[in-house]
């Protein structure tokens, strides 16, 4: 059997690349990209730990995280979709985008 | 009848509100609903005195007095009520009575005043609530708030002519700094009239006068240093509102008033409110031997200081103002006289003296109404203030003259007039009570018993002095251009005044004695009217009186003796001191310059840097901090997400940490 650490270390290393790109990315999609990975690293680790202490919720509430990361992924893309339309760029730090400010 | 007390000072207060909501619309603008208040309230009051008076309360020397519950704090419970006894009686009788006379002659002394007559309407009806109030109340916080109500409309009234006056814009602004002059002064006297309320509500726990007076023995047993105080701060009130030295100075400039408000401040209201505080508080004010030595001390020094002032005044109106403030002393020194006397246990002579503080009190209301009221209508005739400028008015104006000749002769106390009765009375309480007194306390009183004798000359002299120059001798410019006696409505008063002002001192051969009895020792009126006539004493200030109106004579009818030579034709000391009023005034600026300002400036800096700098800093600080603070928020999503999960981060090493030194893992 697989010892649980490979699982907790791969997770790691999702959860970091993702991390990495959703504060280094300039395009929002791609950030949100970065967003689902590091979800789903969060996911592998709830899946280790049901399946190495035989407890069928932690699968359950993968499910679950998977579906509502399904929504806010819709909810993101239109808040995405509708900013550009009105500001012409889906790029972070341009000043279009970023006058949600003082 | 007694249960509907309340509606004595009700009825004036419905007018004042009548008067000043629809009063415009009425003929002579609200006058006769003000004259209407107050005979009613006359009428209910003498048919409140006459159940009282009649009834078994009266017979057994209680008062009758009801009072229900206006709000408690703590155990501290404050009431609103009604008290009649004898002393209710006689002032509410005399303060209405007077009142409605006033504004019988308010409609003639007044007509010329168009619009503003609503206003002087609303306000003297206003007034007389509040003093009506203060004599009915049942406690003394509910006399207080009616101390304040005439407080306010003295206010408004002695500044009356504080708009457009008709002898232009310095009358004007004379007229407001005397309102402002006499509501500050006063004002004095009723912060100390608090403090005492104040020390007293927490000794007795009530300010209820049936509580206070059943308990003073004791209370004051067991602290009797806070009653010492307490009560000189009363008297403190007193000395504001009745105008005694030191703070007197306020009633002659309230002469700034109309005619009539003088009247009724000085006859009917106000001042007369001081000396009613002192007679309602006496069953306090007697188990302090001391206390009462300061008040009659205050009373006889007031009696004197005014009466000088009075000697060489050249204002009809003025001369009056001393003569009362001066009366005023006699007053209070005959209740100081008396509570010596009482609290030295010669309780026949304490009620004495608490008889003549009070009757003193009623004789002065009708005369002084009466001499008010006549320098009115001589003031109405020449069109000024000035007795230089009068002389010989007797032919134009006879009514007036009579009467106050009358006037005159009662304040002067010649016999069967008012004055003379009380008068003597409260000469021989001073008397008395240095005969009883022990100490230095007997010294004291002896000195006074000398100032109210020689004041008793000086006031003989002074009114007068007053009468001669105004209505003798050859008429002078203004007197020349008088066109005759005043209207009907000013004259009838007066004639009603003169009556009362020459059968009033002999009430007390008709059992005014046991009207005012204090704590049952009831004065038999006969017998000390009688024994006036024994005593060498009453001689002796009559002939001074004679030789006081003799001098008066010589120097302003006869001409034999000229006044020039006494005071070096204006130039000698004592005349400079005299019409400086001994420099009271400027000592009152000196200590509200000096003292007043200084303060104030203080507090103004205080206030402005120190409790205003402390907020407008902090508010200052919040809004510069917000504002640095804000400049974080850069709208970049991923600072935001930086700063979270740096905070993640350092939230779980953090908890590592500390689960490793709890001895976890």
């Amino acid at each position: 059997m697989i010892p649980m650490e490979y699982f907790l270390i791969l997770a790691a290393i999702l959860f970091v690349i993702g991390a990495y790109g959703v504060l280094t990315k300039h395009n929002a999609i791609v950030v949100l990209m970065c967003i689902e990975l590091m979800l789903n690293a969060a996911n592998i680790n709830f899946v280790t730990f049901a399946a190495f202490n035989y407890d069928i919720v932690g699968q359950a509430f993968v499910i679950m995280s998977i579906s509502v990361a399904a929504a806010e992924v819709a909810v993101g893309i239109a808040i995405l979709l509708n900013a550009y339309k009105i500001r012409k760029t889906t790029t972070l730090d341009d000043p279009e985008l970023t006058t949600m400010r003082w | 009848m007694i249960e509907y007390t309340w509606l004595v000072p009700f009825i004036p207060m419905m007018c004042f509100l009548i008067i000043g909501l629809i009063g415009r619309k009425t003929p002579e603008k609200g006058g006769y609903i003000a004259i209407a208040g107050a005979l009613l309230s006359f009428l209910i009051a003498v048919a409140i005195s006459f159940e009282y008076l009649t009834g078994p309360k009266f017979a057994a020397g209680q008062p009758v007095t009801e009072s229900m519950r206006w709000f408690a704090i703590g155990d501290y419970t404050l009431n609103l009520g009604y008290y009649v006894d004898g002393l209710t009686c006689a002032m509410m009788l005399f303060s209405s009575f007077i009142s409605t006379l006033i504004f019988i002659y308010s409609i003639g002394y007044m007509h010329d005043q168009g619009e503003r007559k609503n206003r002087y309407y609303a306000e003297v009806s206003l007034f007389l609530t509040g003093m009506l109030g203060l004599i009915v109340s049942s406690n003394f916080l509910e006399l207080f708030i009616f101390w304040e109500v005439m407080g306010l409309c003295s206010y408004l009234l002695i500044g009356f002519w504080s708009f457009r006056h008709h002898e232009g814009d310095a009358a004007s602004a004379n007229a407001a700094s005397a309102a402002k002059k006499a509501f500050l002064v006063t004002r004095m006297g009723d912060v100390c009239l608090m403090g005492g309320l104040f020390i007293f509500l927490n000794l007795f726990h009530s300010l209820d006068y049936t509580t206070m007076f059943a308990n003073i023995g004791e209370v004051a047993a067991q602290n009797s240093g806070l009653v010492t105080l307490a009560l000189l701060l009363m008297f403190g009130g007193v000395i504001g509102k009745s105008a005694q030295f030191p703070l007197h100075d306020w009633l002659p400039d309230a002469m700034a008033g109309p005619t009539t408000v003088s009247s009724l401040i000085h006859a009917a209201t106000m001042v007369k409110a001081g000396v009613y505080l002192v007679a309602r508080a006496f069953p306090l004010y007697v188990m302090d031997a001391d206390v009462m030595l300061f008040v009659g001390i205050i009373g006889g020094l007031t009696a004197f200081i005014a009466a000088t002032m009075a000697l060489n005044n050249m204002n009809i109106k003025k001369v009056l103002a001393y003569s009362t403030v001066s009366q005023l002393g006699y007053m209070v020194l005959a209740l100081g006289a008396g509570g010596y006397l009482w609290a030295l246990g010669y309780h026949e002579l304490g009620a004495l003296g608490f008889f003549a503080g009070c009757f003193h009190m009623i004789n002065h209301a009708f005369f002084k109404a009466l001499l008010f009221m006549g320098s009115g209508s001589v003031i109405h005739g020449t069109g000024t203030e000035d007795m230089r400028l009068m002389g010989g008015l007797l032919k134009k104006m006879k009514i007036t003259g009579m009467t106050m000749f009358i006037g005159c002769l009662a304040i002067a106390g010649i016999p069967i007039f008012s004055g003379f009765w009380s008068k003597d009375l409260v000469i021989d309480v001073a008397m008395a009570a240095f005969q009883n007194g022990t100490g230095s306390a007997a010294t004291w009183f002896i000195v006074l018993w000398i100032l109210a004798v020689i004041t008793a000359f000086m006031t003989a002299f002074y009114m007068f002095r007053m009468w001669f120059m105004t209505f003798m001798g050859e008429p002078r410019e203004n007197a020349q251009h008088c066109h005759g006696e005043s209207p009907k409505t000013m004259t009838m008063p007066l004639i009603i005044l003169a009556i009362c002002a020459t059968i009033s001192g002999l009430f007390m051969f008709f059992g005014l004695g046991d009207i005012l009895a204090f704590q049952g020792v009831a004065i038999d009126g006969v017998h000390h009217g009688i024994e006036l006539f024994t005593n060498p004493f009453t001689y002796l200030t009559l002939i001074l009186a004679i030789v006081g109106i003799g001098i008066a004579y010589m120097m302003y009818v006869k001409k034999t003796m000229d006044p020039g030579k006494f005071n070096k034709d204006g130039e000698s000391w004592l005349y400079k001191a005299l019409t400086k009023r001994w420099w009271f005034p400027d000592l009152y600026n000196q200590i509200s310059w000096k003292l007043g300002y200084g303060v104030a400036k203080g507090v103004n800096y205080v206030d402005r840097q120190v409790v205003d700098g402390s907020v407008n800093g902090l508010s200052a600080a919040v809004v510069g901090g917000g504002d640095t603070l804000s400049k974080i928020q850069t709208g970049h999503v991923q600072d935001y997400s930086t700063v979270i999960l740096l905070g993640v981060s350092l939230l779980s090493v953090l908890v590592l940490v500390i689960a490793k030194l709890m001895g976890g893992f």
